[in-house]
């Protein structure tokens, strides 16, 4: 009874020390956030002052200058073509693996957790030939085709998992009543995927979005997503305008801070549901 | 009749076969054919490249056998990269493997504002690589980054580094960079297995008088261990792997001292053109991580078994 009095009179000192030390650790983001609404000149002579006369020159400059809301939405329209082709190619196929306990089923399974070990830089430039000689080079859907088969082993991974979860009473009854094994799959299997499926959403559409390294790589200069066109517009300069930058880095941390300000717990299970590798 | 219901019956059976030899193509068809042409194909057409001396754009290819891999023997800029890449993996593994389970351990007895805590360590995560990257360019940056301008402003003029410039400052940069990113998914993984640990232990503990110190020694390490295997094998896939961040920042320099094996191959196959070498180094740098990966989960788990 005394230790409990004590532990619920005590100040909450380790509290207050981390939530100091978390705020200091992510001040470099305020730091962009305040200085943003700064010049280029004031942001040199005082960078950790309130901005004197806040302006929105940088965040205009991005849409004018830049023009970064056809990227934007290019980078979305990305995001959503290789989540969909993921959710319907990884799931199907790691149900018609988990579900026939055939030898060619685990072999398949094995062959394709293999593809988790292997890094970007062996395939990259084979992978340009080959784009090549199919006559797609630096076109988004060659950019598509790499990131689907890029998520392809990690999701399959992800849902093989929880697929062995789920008892096949289900599928079973669905069989017995005359339904095919696409069919089953799509209508009593995929819905109780879901948890898995946002997980899947999630890790790829934050990858995707944030992705800048593949796609120059895969296409090059041509590649209109977000990161790659900010990435591009910086390296260009040699003088670094860093109002610019940081207008650029708030305006494209957005979307991806705001999905994690609303679903905080989705979005930590998410991510670190892929590494379990 | 009856040899009619038998005939009936096993063209059913054959017919249903049939039906689900084509549910197999149907469900897996679309996966096997992407990850097969554009994983695998490429992996093994890479392997195949390492014995040519294949540009990356030439028509034809010529075989060379091992001069390749007699080449890297005797490359000196390839062992720099590895002495470099070592350096920084000890740092980063030594990092997310401890630091970020003291932190875990520290944010597991929180007990208000426990999501808040979490979500400021864990933030860094979710952004871009290119983001932290120019976040902490800016910070380091030697005539008008955030650190050295506030030296400055304080009068410890003789503190204010060219930190991406010296050549022995730079690998700290990198690894801070890294260390920040990561530090909140290294934590995250850890928490989880803490939150795993049934109260009664601790309850325990504490009515047999055990100290903070006790407890992670004999209650928390021990059931951490499973998490410090995976933990420390994704840190040394971050480290040997680090190499976006170099393209972002670095570049390699000053001159080649932040070359990791990564970069090394990207300079080479994209920049250089020589992709048969390139590949050489891919195929001997990823041979030696899965060795090192292999050896050390199969130290920690004999460390577990032990316990």
């Amino acid at each position: 009874m005394n230790a409990a009095s004590k532990k619920r009179c005590r100040v909450p000192v380790l509290e207050i020390l981390l939530l100091l030390a978390g705020i200091l650790f992510i001040s470099p983001c305020f730091l962009a956030v305040l200085n943003s609404f700064k010049t280029r000149a004031e942001i040199i002579q005082a960078p950790l002052a309130l901005p004197q006369a806040p302006t929105f020159d940088n965040y205009v400059y991005l849409f004018t200058g830049v023009k970064l809301a056809r990227p934007m939405f290019n980078s979305l329209l990305m995001c959503v073509a290789v989540i969909a082709s993921l959710i319907i190619t990884a799931p199907m196929a790691a149900y018609s693996l988990t579900r026939r306990p055939m030898a060619t089923g685990r072999l398949l399974r094995l062959f394709f957790l293999a593809g988790l070990t292997i890094p970007f830089q062996i395939i990259m430039v084979p992978l340009l030939q080959q784009f090549r000689m199919l006559g797609i080079q630096f076109t988004y859907g060659a950019l598509l085709i790499h990131y689907v088969s890029w998520g392809l082993p990690l999701c399959i991974f992800i849902y093989s998992g929880f697929l062995s979860g789920i008892p096949k009473e289900l599928e079973e009854s669905a069989a017995i009543d005359g339904c095919g094994a696409v069919s089953t799959f799509w209508r009593i299997v995929f819905p109780l995927l879901m948890p898995c499926t946002i997980t899947v959403t999630i890790f790829w559409g934050l990858w995707i979005w944030n992705d800048f390294m593949q796609a120059f790589i895969i296409m090059g200069p041509r590649s209109q997503l977000v990161f790659v066109q900010l990435w591009r517009f910086l390296s260009d300069k040699y003088v670094k305008n860093w109002n610019h930058i940081f207008a650029g880095v708030v305006v494209l941390s957005m979307p991806v801070t705001v999905f994690y300000l609303l679903m905080q717990r989705r979005f930590v299970k998410g991510l670190t549901a892929g590494a379990i590798k | 009749m009856p040899s009619h219901g038998r005939t009936g019956a096993r063209s059913r059976r054959g017919w249903s076969h049939q039906r689900s030899a084509v549910a197999s193509l149907v469900l897996c068809g679309p996966a096997v054919v992407l990850y097969a042409g554009f994983i695998v194909l490429p992996a093994a057409l890479g392997f195949g490249y390492s014995f040519t001396d294949w540009t990356g754009w030439s028509k034809r290819p010529h075989f060379v056998g091992l001069d390749n891999f007699r080449e890297l023997v005797a490359d000196a800029r390839f062992f720099d990269a590895i002495r470099f890449t070592l350096f920084e993996t000890v740092l980063i593994g030594l990092f997310f493997t401890f630091a970020s389970m003291l932190l875990a351990i520290a944010l597991d007895k929180l007990s208000v504002m426990k999501g808040l805590i979490r979500g400021l360590f864990f933030y860094p995560y979710i952004l871009s690589i290119l983001v932290s990257a120019l976040l902490f360019q800016y910070l380091a940056n030697y005539r008008e980054g955030a650190i050295n301008t506030l030296f400055r402003a304080v009068g410890l003029d003789a503190l204010a580094q060219d930190w991406m410039g010296d050549p022995h400052l730079v690998p700290y940069f990198i690894f801070a960079l890294v260390a920040w990113s990561g530090l909140g998914f290294f934590t995250t993984l850890y928490l989880a297995s803490l939150q795993t640990i049934p109260t009664d232990l601790y309850e325990a503990a504490r009515i047999d008088g055990a100290g903070a110190v006790s407890v992670f020694r004999h209650i928390q390490f021990p059931m951490l261990l499973p998490t410090l295997t995976t933990n420390s094998v994704l840190a040394l896939i971050t480290g040997i792997n680090l190499f976006p961040q170099i393209v972002v920042t670095t570049q390699g320099g000053p001159g080649y001292r932040t070359f990791t094996i990564g970069y090394y191959i990207y300079h080479l196959g994209v920049l250089n053109n020589r992709q048969g070498y390139a590949a050489a180094v891919s195929f001997i740098t990823f041979a030696a991580l899965v060795v090192i990966a292999g050896i050390q989960v199969a130290l920690l788990r004999r460390r577990q078994v032990s316990l």
